[in-house]
């Protein structure tokens, strides 16, 4: 029941910045010819129309997209910024991700085409590494901001290193985590569609492809409510994960 | 006083850049001594505990200890958030793996009770008061008896009435150990401490090794006395 409110509390929360979005695209609506912004009631109004038999496929592919690729930068990005963090490199690795971050995804997506072929693999190689900078950055800037104070603490109780790790670096690794769990995948979703654009033949993006090239701008912003929903329900899943089962790592001192 | 050396400074120096906190400090503790450090704020108090707890390096001169390694209890209690209250109190025993006897536990109840900690050990330290976090902070710290205790401005959140009975029983407690505090409330003084090592300076340099009724007297006669504050105290 408990708690079943709180994923209730989070899911209306991540609603106000959709609905938010939603007034102001109705709002615009009503200044632009359809064939431009349509209203979001015309959309609801036309799904029959041009929502395509396989779309539960093209949405399944993207989320699997997503998800592979997001885990793989979460996984990487994650772990480098905790050794960066743990053997003092936060300097050297913040330079090398910002680096890895100035090459642009439309180049690194024809590259990985020409590599991969088209399918799962560009879109997902895409993902993994445009999302893993911004992890590996927040994981290491995150942990930086610990509490030296308790690490001075224990190692006046000649604390091992592993014991250090577990009362000090893994509480504050939680809000690091659900950080990445939240930054990674809303970025994610923004690069797959880049990914699928690109290089691939199913998924959200290659509808998204296929609609703007014919000028179909209710399917265009159909597909653009879809991601955002989608977003919104996974932001206010792991909100409740965070809020139900690690909410003693976010007290203060 | 007993007469086993327990810790002994030698012509100590401490530079921060070109800031001296510390110049040629020398004194002896002995075992069982309980000594206050006395000096104006900024002195270099906190400083000197924390290179006695080799927290700090030091620019010359040493120190030899000749006990086991000292307890430290921090000015701020540095309580882990995450963890409640007696979690917090037995996270030593956690650490170093040791086996919480009865008579531990029993010892962890009366400190609670006279901590009027006892309703607060569910609790997580965000919920306590100042005070509280101290009195936790100094429960963890005294709780399994150590030798030799450093201790920064143990009492400075914690109300008078609390701080007599704390300080009365760390002595019943602990009649044995060895303990050096830090303070800038005169009053703590004779509560606890046999002896004060006293500095007039904003350098910890030249230091009067006191009574505590010698230090009393020299207090109320020339540092209570405004326009004698300045003035030089006759060691």
């Amino acid at each position: 029941m408990k708690t079943s409110r709180i994923f209730i509390t989070s899911l209306l929360n991540e609603a106000v910045g959709v609905l938010l979005i939603l007034a102001v695209w109705a709002g615009a609506s009503l200044f632009y010819p359809p064939y431009i912004i349509p209203s979001p009631m015309a959309i609801l109004r036309g799904i029959s129309t041009f929502l395509p038999v396989d779309f539960a496929h093209h949405l399944l592919t993207t989320v699997f997209r997503v998800a592979a690729g997001f885990l793989i930068a979460f996984g990487i990005g994650t772990l480098s910024g905790v050794i960066a963090a743990i053997l003092k490199l936060n300097n050297s690795l913040n330079s090398l991700m910002v680096a890895l971050q100035v090459v642009p995804g439309t180049i690194l997506g024809v590259i990985f085409l020409l590599m991969f072929g088209i399918g799962s693999i560009t879109p997902i190689l895409l993902v993994a590494v445009l999302t893993l900078p911004t992890l590996a950055i927040n994981t290491v800037n995150g942990l930086s901001k610990r509490n030296l104070k308790q690490e001075e603490y224990l190692k006046t109780l000649n604390c091992s290193r592993w014991q250090t790790i577990c009362y000090s670096f893994i509480p504050s690794l939680v809000p690091v985590i659900q950080s990445n769990l939240s930054l990674g995948v809303s970025m994610a979703v923004k690069v797959v569609i880049l990914g699928e654009f690109i290089g691939s033949q199913d998924g959200l993006g290659y509808l998204l492809n296929h609609a703007r090239i014919m000028f179909d701008m209710k399917e265009v912003f159909f597909y653009l409510l879809v991601l955002m929903i989608l977003t919104l329900l996974y932001q206010a899943l792991q909100s409740t994960i965070f809020s139900v089962f690690f909410r003693k790592f976010y007290y203060q001192e | 006083m007993a007469a086993d050396l327990m810790l002994e400074v030698n012509n100590l120096y401490k530079d921060y850049n070109s800031n001296q906190v510390i110049r040629g400090l020398t004194f002896k503790v002995h075992c069982g001594d309980r000594m206050a450090l006395f000096a104006p704020s900024g002195a270099g108090k906190t400083t000197l505990i924390r290179i006695l707890a080799g927290l700090e390096p030091l620019t010359g001169g040493n120190f030899k200890l000749f006990g086991p390694e000292p307890v430290i209890l921090f000015q701020e209690p540095r309580l882990f958030p995450h963890l409640m209250i007696e979690e917090n109190i037995l996270l030593p025993y956690r650490i170093r793996k040791s086996p919480i006897s009865n008579e531990t536990l029993r010892e962890y109840r009366q400190w609670l009770e006279i901590c009027d900690l006892s309703d607060f050990t569910n609790q997580y330290p965000y919920q306590l008061s100042g005070g509280m976090k101290q009195k936790t902070a100094l429960i963890r710290g005294l709780l399994h008896h150590p030798a030799f205790i450093l201790m920064d401005e143990p009492f400075h959140s914690i109300g008078p009435a609390s701080k007599a009975s704390i300080i009365n029983h760390i002595k019943e407690a602990n009649p044995e150990i060895t303990l050096i505090f830090t303070t800038h409330n005169v009053e703590e003084i004779p509560l606890l401490a046999q002896s004060v090592l006293f500095f007039k300076t904003n350098t910890l340099s030249f230091s009067a090794n006191l009574s505590v009724p010698h230090f009393q007297s020299l207090f109320s006669e020339s540092y209570f006395q405004p326009k004698a504050a300045s003035s030089t105290v006759a060691v």
